[in-house]
This record gives C-alpha cells, sequence and structure tokens, in this order.
C-alpha cells in the first residue's frame, strides 16, 4: 500500500503532463484532484489498519535496487511519520482545491504538484537514506518550478534563493548520510541496520552537525532562515500552504529520524545548545513577524518561530517532548496552511496583504465577516489558545522540555505571548475599524473560497478538544525513540558532566 | 431658473443652495435615483405602516403598564406568534421605539413644549389615579415616586406622536410608489414635490392624545393644546431623527468623556443624513433592523438593481441604506422647502435673499453630512 502513496502521483503526473492529446485546465484539475483524492483515502486506509501500539515499522516494503551502491527500495511508516503522510495526503487535496481555476499552464502546473506529493510522501516513508535524500531531492525541483513560474512579482529570485539554500541543506545531509555509511563500514544505507551502528563520539558530532544544518536549512532554523519569508510571499497560496504545511516538516522530521535517532550519543552532547538554538529561532522569528507589515511575511516568519519549538522539544527528546514535537508539526501543518489560505484569499479579494491599507474587513455587509473571524480562529489557534490543537502541541512541549531545559522552556514560552502580540495587531489592523475606503467595493467571496478553510478550522477544533485521535498514532513510538536513545546517550552524557563516576574497565 | 440670484460662491455647498432656490433636490435628478428613492419608500412605506399602528397600540392600550411584555403583538396574541417573535420573524418594532426616544431625548416642538405645562400634568395625574387605583404595585410606586408615571405618560404621548406622524407619511411613501407605477413620477423634483404636497396637506392636522381607563375616556393631549402635524410633529422629527440621532455603538465607539460628542445635543450629527451605512448589519444598530424589515419589502426593480451590483446580496443593507439616505435627503428637501419663508418662485429680491439666507442656513448644517456622497 505503501507503495501506491508514491506511485499514484507519480503515474498522475506523468499521465497529465505527457498525454498526448489535449487535457483542457479543467481536465487536469479535476484528475489531479481525483488522484489526490486517491492518495488521501489511501492514506486513511493505512491509518485503519495500523496499529498504535506497535512501534516499530509496519507496512514494510523491500525491494532491492542497485547494490553495487547499497540503495534499496525500502519503505515503511512508524508513528513518527504516519501522522505526516495522512496531513501531506490532506494538504495536498486541499492546496489543488484552492488553485486558481484560470491558471496559466495547467497541465504543468498539476504534474508538478503531483511529482511534489509524491516525493514528500516518499521522503516520509523511505527507510533507506539514500531513497529519503532522493526524495527529499525530488520534491526541490517541483517546487523550484511552481514558485518561479506561477509566484509574484520576484518569483526569479526567490525561486532560485530557495533553490541554493535547499540544495546546501541537500548536500549536507548527503555528506552526512554518506559519512555514516563510509566511517560506520556498513554495505547500505538502510536505515534499520545504521541504528546498529556506532562511531566514535568525535566523528558522530562532526556528521551530526551536518545534518542538523542541513535540516535546520530546511526547518527553517534563524539564521539559515532567509529563503522562506521570501518563498512564501512569492509563492502562490496552495504552494504556499504546501511549503508550511508540509515541506517544513521534512527538516524536522529528519532531525528526529536520523539526528536524534542516528545519534543519540552526540545529540545528548548537543541538545542544551540546539535548545538555545530553538529559542533564537522562537524569538528572533516572533520579532521579525511583529515588525512585519505584509500578512503573508508575518504568517512565514510566524513559522519560523513555531518550527523552533520543535527543535526545543526534540533537543529536549523527553517522551512527552517529542510526542508534543509530532504534535507541534501536524499542529502547525493545519494552522499556517489556514492561516496562507485565508491570506491568500484577502489577497484575492482585494489586491493587497499590507496591513497598513487593509482596515475593518470584519465589516458584516462589505468586508470578508467568514474569512475575518475564521481568521481569528486561526491566529488563535497560532496563539496557543486551549481548546484548539495548538494549544495542545505547545502544552505537550513545554511540559516534556521543561524538565531538562527549564530557562529555554521559559524563554521560548514568551514565543507564544508573542504570537499573540503580532497576530493581534494582524487581526486589528486589518479586520476591526471602518472599512477602508480602498476595498470597499469587492468582490462576492463564495463558499468554494470558504469551505477548505472551515474544514481546516474544524479539524483544528477537533484535536484541540480531542487531542487523543491525534496523539494516539505516535505515542509508543515517542516513547521508544527516547528510550533507545537515552540507553545509548547514557554513559556518554554521564561522562560529560560527571566523570569522576564513569566506571571504565581495562 | 432666471428669477433666482445665484448663492455666496464661497460656500462649501453652494451648488445645493442654488438647486433649492431653483426649486430643485438636495440629491440629482437620475432616472437611477428615481428608481432607488421611489422603489425604497414603497419598502419604508408598508414597514412604517406596520410601525405606526404598533405605536398607536402601545400608547392606547398599553399605557402605563408596568410589564409590557406583549407589547408588539398589537393586541393579537397567540403562541404560534410568540413562536415566531421569539424566532424572529417579525418586523422590528424597537426600531421605531428608537425613534420614538429620539424624539423624547431631543425634544422641540409645540409637544415638548406642552409636556411641560401644569394642564399636562394635571391631565397625566387624573389618568394615573384612575389607572393605579386598586393597584397594589403601581399605586405605592406612584405614591413614593410621583414623577415617575408622569414621565412614562410624557413617553406615552411620544409613541401616540409619531405614531400620527408615520400614519401620514406611510400613506404618502405608498401613494408616492403608485403613481410612479402609474409612470406620473419620473423625476426626484416630482418626488420631493409629492412629499411637499403631503406634508402642506396635512400641516394642521391635531395630535391629540386620549386613552380609555376602565370605560372612560381620559384625555392626555386635549385639541385645546393646538399642536399640529408639521410644526409640533414633522419638524422635530427631522430635527431628532434626520439631523440630530444619537451617538448609537456601530464600528465605531464613542467616548463621551474625551469630547468626542458635542456636550450640547443641538451639535448632534448622528443622524440619518450623517450616517455611515457601513456599520449596517451589526449586531445591535438600530438602523440595521429597519433594513432588515425593509428587506423584506423591497420591489422588483429595485432589488434586481441591487442584484446586478458586484457583490450581488451580500450587502444588500448597505445598499438600502444607501438608497434610504437617498430617499431622506428628498424628504429633507420638501421639508425644508416647505418651511422656505418665501415662495421659490417669487421674483422679488428681499424675498429671494431672505430665501438665500434660509436655505445657506440649512446649508451649514450639511457639511459632515453624506450630501456629498449620495450625488457622486
Amino acid at each position: 500500500m505503501l507503495n501506491l502513496l508514491v506511485i499514484i502521483p507519480i503515474l498522475g503526473a506523468i499521465f497529465i503532463g505527457f498525454w498526448p492529446s489535449d487535457i483542457s485546465g479543467k481536465l487536469a484539475r479535476y484528475i489531479s484532484l481525483g488522484v489526490a483524492v486517491v492518495a488521501f483515502v489511501l492514506s486513511l486506509l493505512i491509518l485503519g489498519q495500523f496499529d498504535p501500539a506497535n512501534s516499530n515499522l509496519q507496512f514494510t516494503v523491500l525491494i532491492p535496487w542497485i547494490d553495487s551502491l547499497g540503495l534499496s527500495y525500502s519503505l515503511g511508516i512508524d508513528g513518527l511519520s504516519l501522522p505526516l503522510v495522512i496531513l501531506n495526503g490532506f494538504l495536498t487535496f486541499i492546496a489543488i482545491y484552492i488553485t486558481n481555476k484560470e491558471i496559466t499552464r495547467p497541465r504543468f502546473y498539476y504534474s508538478l504538484v503531483l511529482l511534489l506529493t509524491a516525493g514528500v510522501f516518499g521522503a516520509f516513508i523511505a527507510q533507506d537514506l539514500l531513497l529519503f535524500f532522493l526524495f527529499y531531492e525530488l520534491e526541490l525541483i517541483p517546487l523550484y518550478f511552481l514558485i518561479a513560474i506561477w509566484g509574484g512579482p520576484k518569483k526569479g529570485y526567490a525561486a532560485t534563493k530557495f533553490l541554493i539554500y535547499t540544495a546546501v541543506s541537500g548536500i549536507l545531509i548527503l555528506a552526512g548520510f554518506l559519512g555514516i555509511v563510509f566511517i560506520s563500514g556498513s554495505s547500505s544505507f538502510a536505515y534499520d541496520q545504521l541504528l546498529l551502528g556506532t562511531m566514535p563520539l568525535a566523528t558522530q558530532l562532526i556528521l551530526l552537525s551536518a545534518i542538523v544544518i542541513g535540516f535546520g536549512i530546511k526547518i527553517p532554523l534563524v539564521p539559515l532562515h532567509t529563503w522562506l519569508p521570501d518563498a512564501h510571499v512569492e509563492a502562490s497560496t496552495p504552494i504556499s500552504v504546501l511549503l508550511a504545511g508540509v515541506l517544513l516538516k521534512l527538516g524536522t522530521y529528519g532531525l528526529i529520524r536520523f539526528g536524534l535517532c542516528l545519534f543519540p550519543e552526540a545529540w545528548g552532547i548537543v541538545a542544551h545548545w540546539l535548545a538555545i538554538w530553538a529559542v533564537v529561532s522562537v524569538l528572533y522569528g516572533s520579532f521579525n513577524a511583529i515588525a512585519q507589515t505584509d500578512m503573508k511575511k508575518m504568517v512565514a516568519y510566524s513559522s519560523v518561530g513555531h518550527m523552533g519549538y520543535v527543535l526545543l522539544a526534540i533537543a529536549s527528546s523527553t517522551p512527552l517532548s517529542i510526542l508534543g514535537a509530532i504534535l507541534q508539526m501536524i499542529s502547525h501543518g493545519l494552522i499556517s496552511a489556514l492561516l496562507f489560505m485565508l491570506v491568500g484569499v484577502v489577497y484575492k479579494k482585494t489586491g493587497t496583504r499590507n496591513i497598513e491599507v487593509l482596515e475593518g474587513l470584519l465589516n458584516p455587509e462589505q468586508g470578508l465577516p467568514l474569512v475575518g473571524s475564521l481568521m481569528i480562529i486561526g491566529v488563535m489557534a497560532s496563539a496557543g489558545i486551549p481548546g484548539m490543537v495548538g494549544f495542545i502541541a505547545e502544552f505537550m512541549i513545554f511540559r516534556g522540555s521543561f524538565g531538562p531545559f527549564p530557562l529555554e522552556t521559559l524563554l521560548s514560552m514568551i514565543g507564544t505571548g508573542l504570537t499573540s502580540v503580532y497576530f493581534l495587531l494582524l487581526v486589528n489592523r486589518v479586520f476591526f475599524g471602518r472599512l477602508s475606503p480602498l476595498v470597499q467595493n469587492l468582490d462576492r467571496v463564495y463558499w468554494s473560497d470558504r469551505l477548505p478553510a472551515l474544514v481546516l478550522v474544524a479539524v483544528i477544533i477537533l484535536f484541540g478538544l480531542q487531542p487523543n485521535y491525534l496523539s494516539r498514532w505516535s505515542e509508543s513510538k515517542a516513547s521508544v525513540i527516547v528510550a533507545k536513545s537515552q540507553i545509548l546517550a547514557q554513559p556518554l552524557l554521564l561522562q560529560a558532566h560527571r566523570p569522576d563516576l564513569v566506571i571504565t574497565t581495562n | 431658473m432666471s428669477h433666482h440670484t445665484l448663492s455666496n460662491p464661497k460656500h462649501p455647498l453652494h451648488k445645493y443652495i442654488d438647486n433649492l432656490q431653483a426649486g430643485q433636490a438636495l440629491l440629482k435628478d437620475t432616472p437611477e435615483n428615481v428608481l432607488e428613492v421611489v422603489g425604497i419608500l414603497k419598502s419604508y412605506g408598508v414597514v412604517l405602516e406596520a410601525y405606526y399602528k404598533n405605536l398607536l397600540y402601545i400608547a392606547q392600550s398599553q399605557f402605563l403598564e408596568l410589564f409590557p411584555f406583549f407589547k408588539y403583538f398589537n393586541g393579537d396574541f397567540s403562541n404560534k406568534k410568540l413562536l415566531r417573535h421569539w424566532w424572529h420573524d417579525r418586523i422590528n418594532y424597537e426600531y421605531a421605539e428608537y425613534c420614538m426616544r429620539m424624539m423624547l431625548w431631543h425634544g422641540g416642538g409645540g409637544l415638548d413644549q406642552y409636556l411641560d405645562t401644569p394642564e399636562f400634568v394635571t391631565l397625566a395625574k387624573r389618568a394615573i389615579v384612575a389607572k393605579v387605583k386598586n393597584n397594589l404595585l403601581m399605586g405605592p410606586v406612584n405614591t413614593i415616586f410621583p414623577e415617575m408615571l408622569v414621565e412614562q405618560v410624557r413617553q406615552s404621548a411620544y409613541y401616540q406622536g409619531l405614531g400620527l406622524f408615520w400614519e401620514v407619511m406611510s400613506a404618502m411613501f405608498l401613494t408616492l410608489s403608485d403613481k410612479y407605477d402609474r409612470k406620473e413620477i419620473t423625476t426626484i423634483p416630482q418626488v420631493v414635490e409629492h412629499i411637499l404636497n403631503g406634508l402642506v396637506n396635512a400641516a394642521n392636522n391635531p395630535m391629540v392624545y386620549s386613552v380609555e381607563i376602565k370605560g372612560e375616556t381620559y384625555d392626555i393631549v386635549p385639541a385645546s393644546a393646538k399642536l399640529t402635524f408639521l410644526m409640533d410633529l414633522a419638524v422635530p422629527y427631522v430635527e431628532a431623527v434626520f439631523f440630530r440621532g444619537t451617538p448609537f455603538m456601530g464600528t465605531v465607539s464613542y467616548n463621551a468623556q474625551a469630547l468626542q460628542i458635542a456636550p450640547e445635543q443641538s451639535r448632534f450629527t448622528y443622524g440619518a443624513l450623517y450616517a455611515d451605512p457601513l456599520p449596517i448589519g451589526g449586531a445591535g444598530i438600530p438602523p440595521t433592523l429597519l433594513m432588515q424589515d425593509m428587506r423584506h419589502y423591497l420591489p422588483d426593480y429595485l432589488h434586481d438593481l441591487y442584484k446586478q451590483t458586484k457583490r450581488q446580496e451580500d450587502n444588500l443593507r448597505v445598499q438600502i441604506c444607501q438608497s434610504f439616505q437617498k430617499s431622506m435627503f428628498c424628504v429633507t428637501t420638501a421639508a425644508i422647502l416647505g418651511l422656505a419663508p418665501h415662495s421659490v418662485n417669487t421674483k422679488n429680491p428681499a424675498e429671494i435673499e431672505a430665501n438665500q439666507l434660509y436655505f445657506a442656513n440649512w446649508l451649514d448644517r450639511f457639511f459632515t453630512s453624506r450630501i456629498q456622497e449620495v450625488n457622486q
């Protein structure tokens, strides 16, 4: 079944892109929507058959591929990747649904979106380091074109910057992966084999650094983040939804899967520094968001801040914090997708995202009252208001991280307060007050504009009220990740802090 | 027209002064304006009919009822109607009361003066005594607070006054619509003329008020008070509702302590001619109630016009409010022309000058009104 998750979008992309006879934009849209529905339903079927009590890989697929390289087509899914796979299926469908029906070069566009989806699915379920890298790089090319062709006025600049940053990210990750295999003496890139390998601590630290920086670009962490606001501002709304919703999660997913799990000893050494890095990201992202006048840029910087929480949680590596990190990935995926989508509706109707121009959009008759109301719910969710999924995820992270890193956790919690500050500034300026004369004659808002946002809000509230529906799939996996890493890291950690207590055997 | 002189060109609204001197309206004469004004006044006429009947019912049948729970049912109460009322499938009579209180609060005219006379107090107390006799609750209340029920009677007088005023206006607007349907009305000046004639015809209608208590009739405002329709009801109504209004909560919250509201009521400019149509639709904003009522009775031709706009029916109440504001400028034109010291057709230079001064004084009050917006 995991095979189909990758193959169906690729076949869809090939069909739309290369079918010899004419395919209209409308038909291309319907085909891609159909493929997205199938992929999403497949992910739900996997969910239905997934055993949450089993922390091992499930639905495994192993097909030898290029033995000389040690590359195998190895797929599998566990409590870490399952929620992200479903999120990808869900947001891909929404992104295609909200795509402008009159988009230019529709066949190319929808092909790229499906290819991107296949890449992301593949990366989340790949159980071979080289295969993961291939999928990781596969999503880079479609995304570059999606920004460069259908983006805003500075699309060329933003797409190129994205390409350079992500290519560097890929190089570092590849270097890390090659280093792991060569130094450990493994004959293949199979993830489960590499889990069992051992390496000197110094080597681990070097390789981990490459991987952390590589994935840090993708997350993105300050100061590696500058590609993200540009990419978001220039990308069209559906691409921003995918970018913020799932693509950034490849970075945090990679940190857990290939950082924490492969280098538990080294992770224990650098964890404190990562927690400090997380604080810097949270505060820098939040303060920058306050200073923005472009709604989309504000949400983009908010993403930088919120992804910092995930790093804090991974650095803490307690069962609760790892579970919180997984939930925060999903929570941020849903909330940022909602916010980008609503910003997109505002932009589509008013022609601007400038919060100094917009005013009073909550006006019940002439404004965008439902869009404004949903935006208020979205920013509440982002600020961690109880009753919504953002609260659950952030609470778990802070509760789980407070033990190992109390000061860093407290400083990160300031970020949630700052989230309220910048989003209340946004809501107050854009939606409250008298409707600006510049935007009084807006187009009608149709239910098709509102429906995806309503669905996302429903999901955000559902998981906020009943977080168990979300957390139960990952609880055992989070505990196992932490247990394994602590067993492996314990002697080294002890050595680092109290060398006198380490018993050596000669 | 050649028989009037041009107004002072330095006056920011001199164009409108010239229009008035020429017997024209404050609203531009276009076919679309005629359609909007007549259409909206038709629906307003239907709504006013419901309002005035209820106001008169409350004045006469709910006189000094301490808990008038069912005052909006006009004496025709049933559980089915109560359910419809709770479901809000009904006329918003609250708007009529809101206007009544606006008149009571701002005062002005003969009715306001009369309600402060000893004659009124005597008549009111007679009725109060008859009403509270053997009433174990209201009797002691009246003894402890002797002014309270008198003030209630003053309010009842305003219920009656506004009810009588709207009775005339409702019929006038519905007749206007009939004439338009017969193509007898095709221009804005004709609309104004129709309203002006209606006001003049009813100008001397007496404003009287009496209530029946236990089979006996008690005068509250007798004919001897010599209150009339035009000067004692219409003029204070225009002043209170069209010009002054009240600073209600909308998308703008007024802070009286920060002097955002003029300390003298006479300087208030929150009336219909100044109202911002944009906050329409906000919960608790009184004009919204009227717009909601009117949307049920829009003539098809006006409804079709609204549907042709960019947002179609999404901002129907704003569009209704904008049309309503246009129509109110026509009613105001009729009131100004009707009260002019001399006919606009006069050729006497002194009278022309007097008229010009009179019009300029009126237009001085329009600086912050929406006269420019409705004429764009």
